[in-house]
């Protein structure tokens, strides 16, 4: 179709950049070459972040496996009503990231996308709003390692610095999503057309899904633990 | 000078003919903004030379003070808290700031896309921030310094750092943090430029070995490096944060530290050994005008370094209360990374048979590199075998075993592929005998300063020490007077090398004669890095034969007759 | 013209919703394991649980499943090398805590 191609040419000539420009290639397949490397950038961008989450859970299963009483005993006190909330719509958002990908790479869904991305970014401050009251309360209640915590095992308080230092490098990463979110909102407003087959909007829509996953997992080691089953 | 040059004194060899071509990356722009926003891969790679050279001369100042400090066995010079702050600065700003950026951040920059046919890394505008991570890790790292320094040795031991020590470890531990993130940015734009950006006709396995070698530690960059800023994290979080993490009165683990800490800095030593081997490759081939012998096995040696040495860490623990099981299997894995190191060096002499072999000031750095390596490869066989380890652990002797690659090997390959490659980047010569001359003063200052630490530590002499027992003095007077010979020999490439940007001769193309394609443009190259578009036809290292007579002509024809 | 932009919407929402439907299901079924499940099994369970959920969310929300071989090399090498740091420090500590 001219139509498609026409928009595809000006896409590629919009978001084309050096040193893919210079391939001597037609720059539809020049741009092609553009995204599959951004795409294949983030994933390894993804794989060192997976060994950065990886050695904080290594830290987590080698405390647990050393105090797995006091480790149950601490899991009971975090609150599963936010923590539960808080993964569902940490799952929500990540279906509207993955919706807002998609929509983005074919024509004529640009409210789609839009309003798909704005939910992510809602959800996302929506979780960081629910974590904020779960975390007032856990400071209500003396959860924080130190003089005057809450229980008398010692390995709970291990269990409670791994849940406030897990659940805060957790945050800087949404937070840093949030950002890229927003950003990518506010470069279609600035320039309408821009987030069609942008290289951009895959990379962001990644991380975001990256963000969800370790949640997911952060989620059974901090909130399902000696729930007496 | 701006614009297509129109008179002899711009052009990169004034016998060439004036074609109207492209001015070079280096005239492209003269203002400090075109410096400090450039996306170009040469520039930035210019960048990052000065920025380790400045830290290459801090870490270089400690070391002085501290070999200054040992020449007598009494501690006269510094106090012992300024003397262990002068030793984890040396560790930290050698490590991370000098050894680890040095090649792939300077000549890996430089080269890799002009040795693959390419125009620029994937991600030009990340590589400038890589530059700027590294930069401000440095200088946060160096504000540690100057407000009073960290103690803890550049391993950051827990529970010392994080509970006991009364010095700048949190500032000091998130200048390291912040240049990780430069590192890791550094081998995702490696990775995704050989994968995406090569020449037409440049596949895998016609590849450089340099180029391997900057994949290769770019799979590292990119796979341990993130432990090493969560267990930064970590530190700070125990330090900074109070929370309990390792602390064993706390009810932590402080050999995981060690675990998470290892789990990265093996693999980093890697990092700064597998770049250098790759220099090691173009130079050696250079100058003894031979392809490489085994070049496949080269490449599965680098492929096999990288994979294995993450396999090994525990060895830097034996002595720490791991469990004696684990300690075997780390023992015996240790052993096996040997195997492929030692491949390589047997190649790399295979490559010198029948060659024409010269003594050109980067082959004698070379050469260098192939003794010093091979003795701290052995001496590190050594350090393998537990028992053994267990008597010298915490000695000179794995001071001296380290010292042997990361300086002797390391650094002596830095400086080859710095004499080798400087005509293409900066389109001068520098003077070729004073060359020689510090290349051979290196290798003598290097072996009087480490190897009677060899001795020392073997005969018992514990490291991190600033008095010891008299019986060792002998020994120390000799490294230490090494020293003063080794700065001497550090010194001197700064100074011909600046002398030779203003007054050297201006460098052919190819002025030695070198197979590759960065050869195959202007030195130094426009800021498109070629003329028309490269294409490959034929392997690496297409230098002469064996066996082919070589005839009346000289090896190096701008040389003249042989040297 | 606006029919075809309408059913590819409808297509990527369909697939989205079963996979997110998927999704909240296994996350109800470990909220049940934790208090129903006997203590040993609550652990094996709900970590494979999450890790089915992470499964799910890399192939069919990160689109995993489409992506060329390099890609999914790259994601399976960050799984691998996370392999090697808890295989080796576990035998560590694991044999640390056989022994005492």
């Amino acid at each position: 179709m001219s139509a498609g191609g026409d928009l595809l040419d000006e896409t590629a000539a919009r978001h084309l950049r050096e040193p893919w420009d210079q391939l001597r290639l037609a720059e539809g397949r020049a741009f092609a070459l553009q995204r599959a490397g951004a795409t294949f950038g983030i994933w390894i961008f993804i794989a060192s972040e997976v060994l950065f989450f990886g050695a904080l859970f290594l830290l987590y299963t080698a405390m647990r496996l050393e105090h797995a009483a006091d480790f149950a005993a601490a899991a009971r006190e975090t609150n599963i009503v936010y923590g539960t909330l808080n993964t569902a719509l940490l799952l929500t958002s990540g279906l509207c990231a993955a919706i807002a990908s998609q929509a983005s790479e074919r024509e004529g869904l640009r409210r789609l996308t839009l309003w798909c991305l704005a939910l992510t970014a809602g959800l996302g401050l929506a979780f960081m709003v629910v974590k904020g009251l779960e975390y007032r309360e856990d400071i209500e209640r003396h959860l924080v390692p130190g003089a005057g915590f809450a229980l008398k095992e010692r390995a709970t308080q291990l269990f409670f610095g791994f849940y406030w230092l897990s659940t805060a490098i957790h945050a800087i990463h949404l937070s840093i999503g949030i950002g890229l979110v927003l950003r990518l909102i506010w470069k279609e407003w600035r320039a309408p057309g821009f987030l069609f087959e942008s290289p951009q909007v895959e990379v962001a829509m990644l991380y975001w899904g990256f963000v969800d996953m370790i949640w997911i997992v952060l989620y059974p080691m901090l909130y399902l633990d000696g729930r007496g089953g | 000078m701006s614009g297509a040059s129109s008179d002899a004194s711009t052009l990169a060899n004034p016998r060439e003919l004036d074609l109207g071509l492209p001015v070079s990356y280096l005239a492209e722009g003269h203002s400090v903004r075109s410096w400090l926003f450039t996306t170009d891969h040469k520039r930035i790679a210019i960048l990052y030379a000065l920025s380790i050279t400045f830290f290459f001369f801090i870490g270089g100042a400690a070391a002085t003070l501290v070999r200054l400090e040992l020449f007598t066995p009494q501690g006269d010079v510094v106090g012992a808290d300024t003397y262990n702050k002068l030793f984890s600065l040396h560790g930290i700003v050698m490590v991370w700031f000098f050894l680890i950026p040095s090649i792939p951040t300077t000549m890996g920059n430089f080269l890799l896309p002009l040795m693959i046919g390419a125009r620029d890394l994937a991600f030009p505008k990340l590589n400038l921030i890589s530059w700027y991570l590294n930069l401000a890790g440095g200088l946060l790292t160096l504000a540690a310094v100057l407000a009073g320094g960290i103690d803890t040795g550049w391993t950051f031991y827990v529970p010392y750092s994080t509970v006991f020590s009364n010095t700048f470890v949190t500032l000091a531990v998130l200048g390291v943090f912040v240049s990780g993130f430069s590192t890791i940015a550094t081998g995702v734009n490696f990775i995704a430029t050989v994968h995406y950006l090569r020449a037409p006709g440049m596949t895998w396995f016609r590849l450089p070995l340099f180029v391997w070698s900057m994949y290769t530690t770019s799979l590292i960059f990119v796979l341990a490096t993130p432990v090493l800023a969560l267990t930064l994290i970590l530190v700070i979080a125990e330090r900074t944060f109070g929370l309990p993490i390792f602390d064993p009165a706390r009810g932590g683990d402080p050999i995981l530290f060690q675990h998470l800490f290892w789990f990265y800095s093996h693999p980093a030593v890697y990092i700064m050994i597998l770049p250098a081997m790759g220099v090691i490759s173009e130079v050696i081939t250079c100058y003894a005008r031979r392809r490489i012998f085994g070049y496949s096995f080269m490449v599965y040696a680098l492929v096999a370094i990288a994979v294995i040495g993450f396999f090994t860490w525990g060895h830097h623990m034996f002595t720490s209360g791991m469990s004696p099981f684990a300690a075997l299997v780390f023992s015996f894995l240790s052993f096996i990374v040997a195997v492929p190191s030692a491949i390589k060096v047997f190649n790399w002499t295979a490559t010198l048979y029948r060659g024409q072999i010269g003594f050109e000031s980067p082959m004698l750095y070379a050469l260098g590199f192939l003794g010093l390596f091979t003795m701290g490869g052995l001496t590190g066989l050594f350090l393998a075998s537990v028992p053994i380890d267990v008597h010298v652990q915490d000695t000179y002797f794995v001071v001296a075993h380290f010292h042997y690659i990361m300086v002797g090997a390391s650094v002596s390959a830095y400086f080859a592929g710095l004499h080798f490659w400087w005509p293409k980047v900066t389109g001068r010569m520098y003077p070729e005998s004073w060359a020689r001359f510090a290349a051979l003063l290196m290798f003598f200052g290097f072996n009087l300063t480490f190897f009677p630490q060899f001795i020392a530590g073997y005969l018992g002499m514990p490291r991190r020490y600033y008095s010891y027992p008299p019986e060792f003095q002998v020994w120390n007077v000799l490294s230490s007077s090494g020293a003063a010979v080794l700065a001497v020999a550090y010194l001197m490439p700064l100074g011909y090398l600046t002398w030779s940007l203003f007054y050297g001769s201006r460098a052919l193309n190819d002025p030695w004669n070198a197979s590759g394609l960065e050869w195959r443009t202007t030195s130094p190259p426009p800021r498109q890095n070629f003329f028309g578009n490269p294409q490959v036809l034929a392997p690496p290292y297409d230098y002469h034969p064996e066996a082919t007579p070589p005839g009346d002509e000289p090896r190096i024809a701008e040389e003249g007759a042989l040297t | 013209m606006s029919g075809r932009p309408r059913k590819a919407a409808d297509g990527i929402w369909l697939r989205g919703l079963v996979v997110w439907a998927l999704l909240l299901a296994l996350l109800g079924a470990s909220l049940v394991a934790a208090y129903a499940v006997p203590a040993p099994w609550t652990a094996a369970i709900n970590f494979g649980i999450a890790a089915t959920q992470a499964g799910l969310v890399a192939l069919l929300f990160m689109r995993l499943d489409r992506a060329d071989a390099l890609v999914r090399l790259a994601a399976a090498c960050g799984l691998f090398w996370l392999a090697i740091l808890f295989v080796l420090t576990l035998t560590d500590t694991l044999s640390r805590l056989a022994n005492s």
